[in-house]
């Protein structure tokens, strides 16, 4: 398996030269993961600039959420470099986790405590000052000052989604991973978690955002990744790209790739 | 083609030459050791006892330096040596119970005690037992892999504890046995043939276990490649 | 070290708030130890539990039940909603949630302890106070060498999603010299009114001190989030 990914992506020459005042959020190069024997990362090299908005699309089974967990150094890549914020990152990189927020699949949240001590916990596991008043400034945020004394139990989904956004920030990261952060919220539900990440943007967060559906996410992004079988396929801003095109790209990916 | 014909062949030499050595081994302990006095003919059981015993010793030494191989590397065939390992030393284990259950038999009538020797032999089978009971129910093979590299870990970390844990434990066995000068070496001879299974068994289940791993990880492969292919283009956009 | 401190008591003292706030571990797992004691003492009936040699058996078998049961329900908790990933993702170092973990557990497992205990002493007959110190010290340290091999394997199975069974199976043959020793070693306290055996204390001391290390050093593998 020695595909090198034929991507379109800013040569490292630019970068340094506008570098100088940004050091990229994440740079990637050669990312590697094999799972049982099987490659699920196949060589990735990609750049993510500070404060901006970049999706992750790929199909089910492309790699985003392996990449993401790597991403977040929940796992850690079986090859290859990762650098975020320009520091390598080690299975044991305990500051650099600081700097990274993450929504899952998963809430990550005890349904048995309420949703103020859920976020206080997460908040005292940071060292954040002052942890009950961040969390009460998070939930107001996120519309859920009501309901913080309440288990989290009894929270519908789109509730429990805006809550374990608030746990994602309560540290201030400086990068937030959002992994399929609109999977099964109505549509109200959408529109304010995809106002929360605009503001996050605003805020000069860097948000990596994986979703499935690509035409909303150009209009929220200001770049494009898509995964095909482990591989880069695209990496390009997102104005210059219709959802067609990345669709193909999705479901087809570099010649020859289909059947190994 | 070629090379399976001549692997073939080689195993093949490999065991007969090694049923030679029994039979060898069988021939010396008939015909040439003299019968000890006190325990009669079942005292010929403990040519195949002691070396069985030993070699069982081993090959959980197998399957802990494989274990810590898979947790340091984390490749497949680790596992599948530690697996092979795991699986020939509960077939000794068994083998060292049963004779010493004969041997006990003979000695105090009864089939089991719960003597210290008969007490470790039995744990330990139990605990290799345990390595090969758990896999098939773990069903992610890198999950199952890594929980059976620690368990392989923590379980022979547990062996001297055990032994020394049965030591205080009342204890009817006869604690040394007087040997003849033929009897040494008839049992050092026993090595041989017990060493030389021990090895070919290995041999063969690693190479076993490592097909079925290939064959179960091409599956795999298979069925996620179809299963990312065939992507309705309308549920993405 | 002072940071280090404070999270881990802040993982602790959640663990026992969820558990205040559900009930849901100790109720299960005491009830659970109170049947196995009323079981086995219905089967062994009046004779031999007045001997007093049967009653430490009997009570280790309840403790070690309950106490695999109490060790998947604990790690179930960060597992429910993924909060383990949560945890993995703070700026906490790995071992610090092993040693969180098996905090927490050894607090369920003394309170389990203590009840199951009491339930023996009622039920069974048996004469704690004959030998109370012993008792203490040799059920302590059992305990600790269990919590550990516990806290080890409840990550590993939790994540598998399997039936219970399979966590007793991993951990019974484990601690079997364990058991073997405090058992010995109750029986010269109680039955033979003897002295505590200082080379079994070595085993028991042997078998924590491996288990604690190993435990701490292995459990980040088997963290998955």
């Amino acid at each position: 398996m020695t595909v090198q990914a034929t991507t379109i992506m800013p040569s490292d020459t630019t970068t340094d030269e506008l570098g100088t005042q940004s050091i990229p959020a994440i740079k990637a190069i050669d990312l590697c993961k094999i799972i049982d024997d099987r490659p699920i990362l196949n060589g990735l090299t990609f750049q993510i600039e500070t404060g901006k908005c970049t999706a992750l699309l790929g199909a089910n089974g492309a790699g985003k959420t392996t990449l993401m967990h790597i991403l977040a150094t929940l796992s850690s890549p079986t090859a290859g470099q990762l650098n975020i914020f320009g520091k390598p990152i080690t299975r044991s990189s305990v500051a650099t986790r600081r700097e990274i927020g993450m929504i899952g699949h998963q809430s990550m949240l005890y349904r048995d405590l309420s949703a103020l001590e859920n976020l206080i916990f997460f908040g005292r596991l940071y060292s954040v000052d002052k942890p009950a008043v961040r969390a009460m400034d998070l939930l107001h945020r996120v519309g859920l000052a009501d309901r913080a004394p309440d288990a989290v139990r009894t929270f519908s989904r789109g509730m429990t989604q805006r809550l374990s956004i608030a746990r994602a920030l309560m540290h201030h990261p400086k990068l937030l991973l959002a992994d399929e952060p609109f999977a099964g919220l109505d549509v109200p539900s959408v529109l304010a978690v995809e106002q929360l990440l605009a503001d996050l943007v605003e805020e000069g967060c860097t948000v990596v955002l994986s979703n499935h559906d690509v035409g909303r996410t150009l209009q929220i992004t200001d770049h494009v990744l898509v995964l095909h079988h482990g591989q880069v396929v695209l990496d390009t801003p997102s104005g210059s790209i219709t959802e067609l095109q990345i669709t193909e790209q999705m479901c087809r990916g570099p010649e020859g790739m289909g059947s190994t | 083609m070629n090379k399976t014909f001549f692997q073939n062949w080689g195993s093949l030499v490999y065991w007969f030459l090694t049923l030679i050595a029994f039979a060898v081994g069988v021939w010396l302990v008939f015909a040439v050791v003299p019968t000890e006095e006190t325990m009669g003919p079942i005292q010929k059981i403990f040519y195949l006892h002691l070396p069985i015993a030993f070699n069982a010793f081993l090959v959980c030494t197998v399957t802990f330096v494989c274990s810590v191989g898979y947790l340091w590397k984390k490749q497949g065939y680790w596992d599948d040596l530690a697996v092979a390992s795991a699986r020939v030393a509960v077939l000794l284990c068994s083998i060292v119970l049963l004779t010493g259950m004969i041997w006990g038999h003979s000695a105090w009538g009864v089939w089991w005690t719960w003597s210290p020797r008969l007490t470790f032999s039995l744990v330990l089978w139990l605990l290799y037992v345990v390595y090969l009971v758990i896999r098939p129910s773990i069903e992610e093979k890198g999950r199952r892999s890594l929980v059976c590299a620690v368990y392989g870990i923590v379980a022979y970390l547990d062996v001297p504890l055990v032994y020394l844990s049965v030591r205080l434990m009342p204890d009817i066995h006869p604690r040394s046995i007087e040997l003849a000068p033929e009897m040494t070496w008839v049992l050092l001879y026993w090595m041989l043939p017990v060493v030389m299974m021990t090895v070919g068994l290995l041999c063969e289940g690693y190479s076993v276990q490592r097909r079925v791993s290939e064959q179960q990880n091409q599956t795999q492969y298979a069925t996620r490649q179809t299963a990312t292919s065939i992507h309705p283009t309308g549920e993405l956009t | 070290m002072k940071t280090v401190l404070r999270q881990l008591w802040f993982l602790v003292a959640k663990d026992l708030q969820i558990e205040a706030r559900s009930h849901q571990t100790l109720g299960l797992v005491t009830v659970l130890g109170i049947l196995i004691l009323v079981v086995l003492g219905l089967g062994l009936g009046r004779q031999e539990l007045a001997s007093g040699s049967s009653a430490t058996a009997v009570l280790w078998v309840a403790y070690l039940f309950s106490g695999v049961l109490c060790f998947e329900k604990t790690m179930s908790v960060e597992r429910q909603d993924g909060a383990l990933a949560g945890l993995m993702l703070a700026p906490v170092d790995w071992g610090l949630l092993f040693v969180a973990k098996l905090i927490g557990n050894l607090v369920l497992l003394g309170t389990l302890v203590i009840i199951i205990t009491a339930a023996g002493v009622l039920f069974l007959g048996f004469n704690v106070m004959a030998g109370f110190w012993p008792f203490v010290i040799i059920t302590s340290l059992g305990m600790l060498g269990f919590a550990a091999v516990g806290t080890l394997f409840s990550a590993a199975v939790s994540s598998s999603r399997l039936a219970g069974g399979l966590l007793a199976l991993l951990i019974f043959p484990i601690c079997l010299p364990l058991v073997i020793t405090s058992i010995q070693m109750l029986l010269s306290v109680f039955r033979d009114a003897n002295e505590i055996d200082s080379s079994g204390l070595a085993i028991l001391i042997a078998f924590d001190c491996i288990y604690l290390v190993i435990s701490w050093l292995v459990f980040e593998l088997l963290l998955e989030p």
